[in-house]
């Protein structure tokens, strides 16, 4: 518990720290100081992080341009939705549209909004400004009207989002309602009519969702499982609500500005990809190497029940396509063993994971084996591990890491506690994902086999890999988003565009936007790798080509540089110009143009890229000979060269 | 005037919310006065008081509160503890 005095020696050192333009200590100060939750102390971060805000962008913190379209008072909110943004990394600069215009400012292309050219737009509406009749027409419960006016407010808001889509590429983030803490029908009538308001605005939402559903790079807000888990009794002060419009008690701003924060983030970050768990104490309770198999608690009764709870959440993950690893220090066979004598008190078996690194070295090590096996980076891991002392090794050893500690006297909060991240944040799941634990252990399959072939090419030709063409609008459209925000490592320009980017790549006739599927002897892949690319006159410029980590080096790459080479030359480029933007992460790639005949350009750094270039008529990219190759364009090129020759 | 005459909690939270010095916090201190005094400011201020000294506003009462001083006795009247 902070004391004044703390407070007030802490608000000098954030003075001074911002004074002293030092990012780093800012934020240390300020989330030191933000444990008082008070909103006072919430505005004074707030301003430190607003006057340092070129500082911290420079550390690495991403910039957002927001804008508030409202028909609400959103000012007291702003510290609260600063600070949180902060804390996720992000430094937002809002601008607040005005409160009877947000129809204007959506549909107008000439608006403040459309003109602010923002990367995130929230809309922060009330019940009263979509469904007004609704609190009426759900007076008897019976329901006469309501659908109606349900599907008419549904109706309007998707034309206004996509009257804003239209043009603009800002991502949406449309906030729900929350359900009346109270109605004339009371408790048993709100329950048990089916059109009492309570069911009325939880039908309201569902739809909302689906409409966002179908506007790309829009994400629906669930404002009401906020309001729900912090009390919807406190979440609004009726009299702030009535007197000033504020829709939200000061004491909830920060839950508020939480979930709003973690809605918009799914549109700009990739969710991570593995959880690695540690077994003793943490999977399971006990120590396997003291207490034997038969000792570890776990099971249907209490407290085996924690664990089993935990276990069970894990394989919800491994479900929708979070890989699942594990790294203990134990002997490999006794875990084994208990996995197989105690599987009928298990909810996970040791299959269910795609790695597992069992022994006595270092956990920090251990994961970066983990990270070089899986070809992912460190930044797509979540490490859970009961020992504070190995969790503080990773904090500070591999920063990239998201550690979480696992409280072993109070087995119970574990699994709620993991609940509670939002390491794993997804908007879509795509079959990919569905798919991915099995492609793991296809490559360990793959990996088996070439120990058994002699060449490489020998090995890559017994994989009877199968290249697929399609549109990046039938990757589908969100897998093609999908790779563009999570590929880091063969990744030539990393560029993160959004779903209407893409579209107007795939359906400029100038441009191309071609993803790749790959399958082969021991599994479907799916859709791997996307290219982008933009034609002018006797040029073809590569804006972006990735390919996921898991099929590197079989040649798809250059089966992918060869299908855009197709397409350019059939579209009359002699030249095609490769750019490279140099990451922390994409070294993988940096030699990719070079060693494929391209010339880099000598005067050719520009921002950070640079540029490569190939003469296609005299040197046109081939598809390596052990890739089959299928599906749009593969097969017209070969027609086309006839007709021409 | 001087910022003394204002009990040094006060000051601060109505520092912080006007994103201005502590010293210049004194009891004349009004809307008039200082720039980022609107009415959002105002609204800010107000929520940051209530919930630093447990205690409600009256919402016909809130727009009346132009200074300074009339901010300290409305709480003191409230039986705020301003330290």
């Amino acid at each position: 518990m902070q004391t004044d005095a703390d407070r007030q020696e802490t608000r000098r050192h954030l003075k001074a720290a911002v004074a002293a333009r030092k990012a780093d200590d800012v934020v240390r100060y300020a989330r030191e100081l933000l444990c008082s939750n008070k909103a006072a102390d919430a505005m004074f971060c707030a301003s430190a992080f607003n006057a340092i805000a070129k500082e911290l962008v420079e550390q690495g913190y991403r910039r957002l341009k927001t804008y508030i379209v409202r028909s609400v008072t959103m000012e007291p909110i702003l510290p609260s939705l600063t600070v949180e943004a902060l804390l996720s990394g992000y430094v937002m600069d809002i601008s607040l549209g005005g409160y009877g215009s947000y129809i204007n400012e959506m549909l107008n292309g000439e608006s403040d909004l459309t003109r602010a050219s923002a990367d995130l737009v929230f809309v922060v509406l009330e019940l009263e400004d979509i469904a007004g009749k609704l609190p009426d027409l759900c007076a008897d419960g019976l329901g006469e009207g309501v659908e109606a006016e349900i599907e008419t407010a549904v109706t309007r808001v998707g034309q206004m989002l996509r009257g804003y889509r239209n043009g603009n590429s800002g991502r949406l983030v449309m906030q729900g309602f929350v359900i009346p803490a109270t109605s004339s029908l009371g408790l048993v009538g709100d329950a048990n009519l089916e059109w009492s308001l309570a069911n009325a605005v939880k039908h309201l939402n569902r739809r909302l969702a689906e409409a966002c559903g179908a506007i790309s790079d829009c994400v629906f807000f669930d404002v009401d499982q906020v309001a729900a888990h912090y009390g919807r009794a406190q979440w609004s002060d009726t009299r702030m609500l009535l007197a000033s419009r504020l829709p939200i008690s000061p004491g909830a701003f920060k839950v508020y500005a939480q979930g709003l924060i973690r809605s918009a983030s799914v549109l700009f970050r990739a969710p991570r990809k593995v959880l690695c768990t540690d077994l003793d104490n943490t999977l399971w309770g006990g120590i396997l190497g003291e207490d034997g198999p038969q000792g570890i608690v776990t099971g249907s009764s209490f407290p085996g029940n924690c664990f089993l709870e935990y276990q069970r959440y894990l394989k919800q993950l491994a479900a929708r396509g979070v890989l699942l690893a594990v790294t203990s220090k134990n002997n490999e066979t006794d875990v084994e063993e208990a996995f197989q004598i105690r599987s009928a008190d298990l909810g996970i078996h040791l299959s269910d994971f795609v790695a597992r690194k069992i022994g006595w070295g270092e956990k920090t090590q251990a994961l970066r084996e983990l990270a070089q096996e899986l070809n992912l980076g460190l930044d797509s891991f979540v490490f859970v591990d009961d020992n504070p002392i190995e969790c503080e090794a990773i904090r500070q050893q591999l920063p990239e890491v998201a550690v979480l500690v696992a409280p072993t006297e109070e087995p119970w909060k574990l699994r709620g506690t993991l609940a509670e991240q939002p390491f794993f944040d997804t908007i879509t799941v795509t079959a990919d994902d569905l798919n991915r634990s099995q492609e793991y252990k296809a490559q360990a399959q793959r990996e088996a086999l070439s120990t058994k072939t002699a060449t490489r090419d020998e090995f890559l030709n017994s994989l009877d890999i199968v290249c697929t063409f399609v549109s990046a609008l039938e990757a589908p459209l969100s897998r093609s988003v999908q790779l563009l925000a999570k590929t880091n490592q063969f990744n030539l320009t990393t560029r993160r565009y959004s779903s209407a980017e893409v579209e107007r790549f795939a359906s400029g006739s100038g441009s191309l936007a071609v993803a790749v599927r790959v399958r082969d002897r021991f599994g479907d892949a799916g859709v791997v790798g996307l290219a982008l690319a933009t034609q002018s006159g006797d040029q073809c410029l590569v804006d972006s080509l990735l390919l996921s980590c898991r099929v590197i080096g079989r040649g798809i790459e250059t089966a992918l540089l060869a299908n855009v080479a197709d397409w350019a030359a059939r579209s009359g480029a002699k030249w095609i110009v490769g750019e490279y933007i140099e990451t922390k992460k994409n070294a993988p790639s940096a030699t990719f143009y070079a060693d494929h005949g391209f010339e880099r350009e000598l005067s050719s750094v520009e921002g950070g890229s640079i540029f490569y270039r190939l003469n296609i008529t005299e040197h046109l990219p081939l598809t390596p000979s052990w890739l089959t190759l299928e599906g749009k364009d593969t097969h017209e090129f070969a027609t086309s060269t006839i007709l021409t020759s | 005037m001087s910022s003394q005459q204002v009990p040094s909690s006060l000051r601060d939270i109505i520092a912080d919310t006007l994103e201005i010095s502590s010293t210049e916090v004194t009891p004349d201190l009004s809307g008039d006065s200082v720039e980022t005094w609107d009415s959002f400011r105002h609204l800010q201020l107000i929520l940051a008081l209530e919930e630093e000294y447990g205690v409600q506003f009256d919402p016909q009462q809130i727009p009346d509160l132009t200074t300074v001083a009339k901010i300290q006795a409305a709480l003191e009247q409230k039986g705020a503890n301003l330290g």
